[in-house]
């Protein structure tokens, strides 16, 4: 479906000088830095897969999805979707995806909900028997009935929401581009947005690429995640492996039957210890929480416990702040890594 | 029996090709529609807006009428046969405002900053045609009227002799300065793909451009007069077809012919403009903002 190899996409930019001489010097001899907003990614995508696509602000995120709409012509590299090069007929391709930017709405603000679909309808040349049939399955998923009629200007975001996504899938895209598709939404709105990319993605194997600052959404969603930072692809793989690599340390917490003086285990950390609970920090890597487990109730008497598993969202930022993939090339967890 | 089509390439492709251009006028009849059922809803208030703009625009041709009634003419030329200038001006400028408004220097400049292009370009439809669709500006028929009224005042007042001729070149004139001024704004909107804001120079062009052609070209210092000749045309869109209309002799001794290259200019200029937007759009998609 997607096969991107050695992408790379690479901005000039003015650099401004100081002073008014050096905004002259600017005017006729240009200083020009590289930035390099995408640095040699290579990756595919498999038909009727769910990607999440992760990294922090400016890590190079928009930069890819743009290039894969069509929007931006990389620098270099190799770029095919579904068979075509984006950027090259644009308009033929732009017809075969969908995509959703949180931020944006495609709908005419001032045209109640169902005039923008049917706008949509002529726009994407949909067949009218497809339009129905599609309409009224994506309706009743979405709940769009309360607001059909509404102007775009006036519904919440949630709403907004669901209406674009109901307008990015009418026409049948094999290909959807999600932006941060939940941002700024309530749980309960969330849960229903996820539970339609769930739904197109297992019944129409419509192919899901998420960027998402909201690692919950990840949790939920894919089986595989890319994570970008810095225009280079840092990890692609299976969201379990990231975990076990990655993950950092897990948490015991113990309810003791009687206090002691001293609460010591061999293979864990105690990290606080306020009467009768006390939580034990450990690595997986050097002993199992069942070890642990046995080990501590060999020396004391438990009422209760329990092991709390690391955050994805730690893990993930402990990945951009201590840059523990860095230097690495692309991880290969996964399948369908690239070169 | 085979078809025909099929054995004809030619005919093949010019048939996508009218297939083609069929659905993109539909979509931008369809787009534009929204736009005026969006803008007239509130119908008071809609008509309000038209009629005050006329109003306001009208009073600065009674304030040049005030001018001429204390001194007679303006180099030569009548109040009626100024108002013949100002009027076909008028008329083109507000037609090319409502048609073009999608590629008004300011507001294109602001859907670059906001990204909504981008929106567009992810919609199989020809760009140039959603960013005119986008953005068509009923409101304008106000500056329109204002030129019917002077146009009015014009006959009233210039005697004009017609002739069928005239009456069939009227409306060529009235869709070259269209295409001019809307090659205009095309040019100053692709700029903001490299600036990002409008720029200044381009405005001079546009209302400076309209201001200068509501007057007889001859009252203008040389130099200026051929930088809107030589440069950049646009004498040769109104001043000229003027001097048929109301028969008057060139004063600059050029070929007789110059009255009737008007259309022929404003589509150059439209054609050049749109060229060069293309070039613009391939940029913006190597470059982004």
């Amino acid at each position: 479906m997607i096969t991107v190899n050695n992408l790379q996409k690479y901005f000039s930019i003015n650099q401004r000088q100081q002073g008014w001489f050096g905004a002259l010097r600017g005017l006729i001899k240009p200083t020009q830095t590289v930035v390099r907003a995408v640095d040699d990614i290579s990756f595919t995508v498999q038909r009727g897969e769910l990607v999440g696509y992760l990294g922090p602000n400016g890590a190079g995120k928009s930069t890819t999805i743009k290039m894969l709409t069509g929007l931006l012509v990389p620098s270099s590299g190799e770029l095919q979707v579904n068979g075509a090069v984006p950027w090259r007929e644009r308009e033929k391709y732009v017809a075969s995806i969908g995509a959703v930017f949180g931020q944006r709405t495609t709908l005419w603000w001032d045209l109640p909900v169902i005039e923008s679909l049917k706008l949509l309808q002529h726009i994407y040349r949909i067949p009218e028997p497809r339009f129905r049939r599609n309409f009224a399955e994506f309706r009743e998923l979405l709940e769009l009935e309360p607001f059909l009629n509404s102007p775009v200007r006036s519904l919440s975001l949630g709403q907004r929401m669901r209406a674009d996504l109901c307008a990015a899938m009418l026409h049948d895209p094999v290909l959807l581009f999600l932006d941060e598709p939940t941002i700024g939404l309530d749980v309960v709105a969330k849960q229903r947005i996820r539970q339609f990319i769930a739904h197109i993605n297992q019944e129409r194997s419509t192919t899901v690429l998420l960027t998402t600052h909201d690692l919950s959404d990840v949790e939920k969603l894919c089986k595989r995640v890319m994570i970008i930072d810095h225009g280079r692809l840092l990890f692609d793989g299976a969201l379990q492996t990231l975990q076990d690599r990655f993950g950092g340390k897990r948490e015991l917490v113990v309810d003791l039957a009687e206090a002691y003086p001293t609460v010591v285990v061999e293979g864990a950390e105690v990290l606080a210890h306020n009467g009768l609970r006390v939580t034990y920090q450990f690595d997986r890597k050097v002993v199992s929480a069942s070890e642990l487990i046995g080990r501590v109730s060999a020396q004391y008497r438990i009422v209760d416990l329990s092991v709390r598993e690391p955050e994805i969202e730690a893990t993930v930022r402990r990945i951009y702040e201590e840059r523990l993939l860095d230097r690495e090339p692309a991880t290969k967890g996964g399948r369908g890594s690239g070169a | 029996m085979k078809n025909f089509n099929q054995l004809n390439p030619v005919a093949t492709m010019s048939r996508r090709y009218i297939q083609t251009l069929r659905f993109t006028l539909d979509i931008y009849r369809r787009l534009v529609a929204i736009q005026m059922r969006a803008q007239v809803q509130y119908r008071a208030s809609f008509l309000l807006d038209v009629l005050s703009v006329a109003i306001t625009m009208s009073m600065f041709f009674v304030s040049l009428a005030l001018v001429f009634a204390r001194f007679g003419n303006l180099a030569g030329w009548t109040l009626g046969q100024v108002a013949f200038l100002w009027a076909i001006v008028e008329v083109s400028f507000g037609l090319m405002d409502m048609i073009f408004s999608g590629f008004d220097p300011i507001n294109f400049g602001r859907r670059i900053r906001q990204g909504t292009l981008d929106q567009l370009l992810l919609r199989p439809v020809n760009i140039t045609i959603q960013v005119l669709g986008d953005d068509f500006v009923l409101r304008r028929l106000g500056r329109i009227c204002e030129g019917f009224i002077i146009f009015a005042l014009a006959l009233k007042l210039a005697h004009i002799d017609w002739t069928l001729g005239k009456l069939l070149y009227l409306p060529c004139v009235v869709i070259g300065l269209v295409c001019f001024f809307g090659g205009l704004f095309i040019v100053g909107a692709t700029i903001t793909f490299w600036t990002v804001d409008s720029i200044e120079a381009i405005n001079i062009l546009t209302y400076g451009g309209s201001e200068m052609l509501s007057y007889p070209a001859h009252i203008y210092p040389d130099w200026l007069r051929r930088t809107f000749m030589y440069i950049v045309p646009a004498l040769f869109l109104n001043y000229y077809p003027a001097l048929y209309f109301l028969n008057k002799p060139d004063p600059f001794g050029l070929p007789t012919i110059m009255p009737f290259v008007a259309p022929l200019i404003g589509i150059g200029l439209l054609g050049a403009a749109l060229i060069f937007w293309r070039f613009g759009l391939r940029h913006y998609q190597s470059t982004g903002t």
